[in-house]
């Protein structure tokens, strides 16, 4: 679902050099990495917000070059690390806004587009919240409603930028098997950067390392173990 | 109370108190007016007839005025506000009038004829809007804070000012009383024949609103959002700060700089209506500008034999408290 060949990804610099990598739809991944190693520029790269100094990367077989504006919103959703809500709009009227890509001039929602809302918004049982204020929201509970957003976009692929940053352990632990539930059951292709490597390990999450030194990102069939992890992607031993 | 429930009651709400005010702007005065003169002094118009001369040169054109300003103002503030993400932007705050105002005086004091027609007032004035909205977009882009965007639009009114101070210091008697009349501010200088293209510009760049309803709904996430939800963020800014200019400038050339409504009713709005959406926003804002302009100078009007009160004084009385007690609440 995701390709990306012979890839030098960075800001400025180089800091990535990707030869080839495929992540297909149904797959779930952890992008770990120290702190300025390229994580958040790899996810700028794959939302088409930084270019590729080298490369191509393509989604769903089409050109992340080539892809208008709104065809890229039908092919990528991204959350980002914190949504901080917004007084006076309900959390319904949130998550509808994952339909603009689909709406029509005025952004005029279907009730098709109301019903998919509203099953993404079931899918984390905030039904109950439908009418609530966004800035009225637990952090928790804003995070689940920004992946329902993301849902209701109705991408093959879902970008996340350190969806766990903000959150108590008991929120990261549901949000993370939440999202390799939807990975698996609705077939899509989920990307997410974070620090929170005990819990990939524990819930079985395949990791992405970035490999500062030598620019490389390490991705294995087999699930890699926390020494490994701590001594590629951190150095230490 | 579902908010489709509380919106509608609020939109009829609205709806009636506009023609109550409508009616009570058109009928009060010292000469009594009949609706049957109102009609004829637009479709069967008597020159002798000193009612329908009233209602065709005076009332209407006031009235109207008063419509337009009032929707067009708050609605262009509705605008800035959502794109500058800051609910203390408005097309006076941040200086839009005052460039309407520069271009209009610097044309005017040229001497040349042109610019004082209504075409050559209306083109200064919208081109003075657009480009003094371009450069609060250019610092928009540098600087995150709202206060100190907002700072800086003070700071352009200012700067602005004292540029229109220098012009009007050197320049001749005759076309210092054109521009001082026009900056005073108020709505009855539109003549009737004037009101449709009035009319047509404003209804023009309503259209072109109606066409960033769906963006700025995303804009209301924040840009990167926007960009996500498919939305070209500089064709967004850049058409915004059309739409916005061509509102402020076509009411600043007919009406003159107006302040602070800009800035109020599209808070009160938002207030009232509890919602971020623009399908929403955009009408009740207009709804609630045409009737708060309506208010003010039908109070205007009732003084006016007492004492004359500016309508700029008047708006600045009321839309002043206003903000400050905006952003008691925000801070606190």
């Amino acid at each position: 679902m995701i390709d990306i060949r012979a890839g030098k990804i960075g800001y400025k610099k180089v800091l990535l050099e990707i030869e080839n990598l495929h992540l297909p739809s149904g797959s779930i991944h952890a992008l770990i990495g120290a702190n300025g190693a390229g994580k958040s520029t790899l996810l700028n790269t794959l939302t088409g917000k930084t270019k590729l100094f080298e490369g191509e990367i393509s989604i769903a077989e089409r050109n992340l070059n080539t892809v208008s504006e709104r065809e890229r919103s039908r092919l990528i959703a991204f959350v980002e690390s914190s949504f901080s809500g917004v007084q006076y709009l309900r959390l319904e009227d949130y998550v509808l806004l994952g339909r603009s890509p689909y709406t029509d001039a005025f952004g005029r929602n279907t009730k098709e587009d109301k019903k998919i809302a509203n099953d993404a918004i079931s899918l984390f049982g905030l039904d109950s919240y439908c009418n609530t204020d966004t800035s009225e929201l637990s952090d928790g509970e804003r995070q689940l409603a920004a992946i329902a957003r993301a849902i209701t976009q109705d991408t093959p692929v879902i970008l996340l930028d350190e969806p766990t940053a903000f959150l108590d352990y008991g929120n990261r632990k549901t949000l993370i098997a939440e999202l390799n539930k939807i990975a698996i059951e609705k077939n899509k292709c989920i990307l997410f950067s974070t620090h929170d490597i005990d819990l990939c390990i524990e819930e079985k999450i395949p990791v992405l390392l970035i490999e500062q030194a030598t620019k490389q990102l390490i991705q294995k069939n087999e699930l890699m173990t926390k020494a490994e992890i701590l001594l590629k992607g951190f150095n230490l031993k | 109370m579902t908010s489709t429930k509380r919106h509608s009651i609020l939109f009829i709400g609205l709806s009636i108190s506009l023609l109550i005010f409508i009616l009570l702007h058109l009928f009060s005065g010292q000469l009594k007016i009949t609706l049957n003169d109102f009609w004829q002094s637009i479709f069967d118009f008597d020159k002798s007839n000193t009612s329908q001369l009233i209602a065709r040169e005076f009332r209407l054109p006031r009235m109207f005025s008063a419509l337009l300003a009032g929707a067009g103002l708050s609605l262009a503030g509705l605008l800035m506000q959502t794109l500058f993400n800051n609910p203390l932007a408005g097309p006076y705050v941040l200086g839009i009038n005052t460039g309407s105002s520069l271009f209009v005086a610097a044309s005017m004091m040229t001497g040349f004829s042109f610019f004082v027609t209504d075409a050559g007032l209306l083109l200064t004035a919208v081109t003075g809007a657009t480009i003094f909205g371009f450069i609060i977009l250019g610092f928009s882009l540098f600087v995150r804070s709202h206060v100190a965007l907002l700072l800086i639009g003070l700071m352009l009114g200012s700067f602005t000012g004292a540029i229109i101070t220098a012009i009007q210091a050197t320049t001749s008697a005759q076309q210092l009383k054109a521009f001082t009349m026009w900056t005073m501010g108020s709505l009855q200088q539109t003549r009737f024949d004037q009101l449709p293209v009035f009319l047509f510009i404003f209804a023009a760049a309503l259209m072109l609103t109606l066409f960033l309803i769906k963006p700025l709904n995303a804009l209301v996430l924040g840009e990167r959002s926007t960009e996500i939800l498919g939305f070209n963020l500089k064709r967004l800014r850049i058409l915004t700060i059309l739409a916005t200019a061509i509102l402020t400038g076509v009411i600043t050339a007919f009406c003159g700089p107006i302040a602070f409504v800009g800035l109020a009713v599209p808070n009160i709005t938002k207030m009232l209506f509890k919602t971020t959406s623009h399908h929403i926003l955009l009408f009740g804002t207009m709804l609630l500008g045409s009737l708060f302009l309506l208010f003010v100078d039908s109070i205007i009007q009732l003084c006016e034999s007492h004492f004359l009160l500016p309508l700029n004084a008047f708006t600045s009385i009321i839309g002043a408290p206003i903000i400050i007690f905006i952003i008691f609440k925000r801070m606190a």
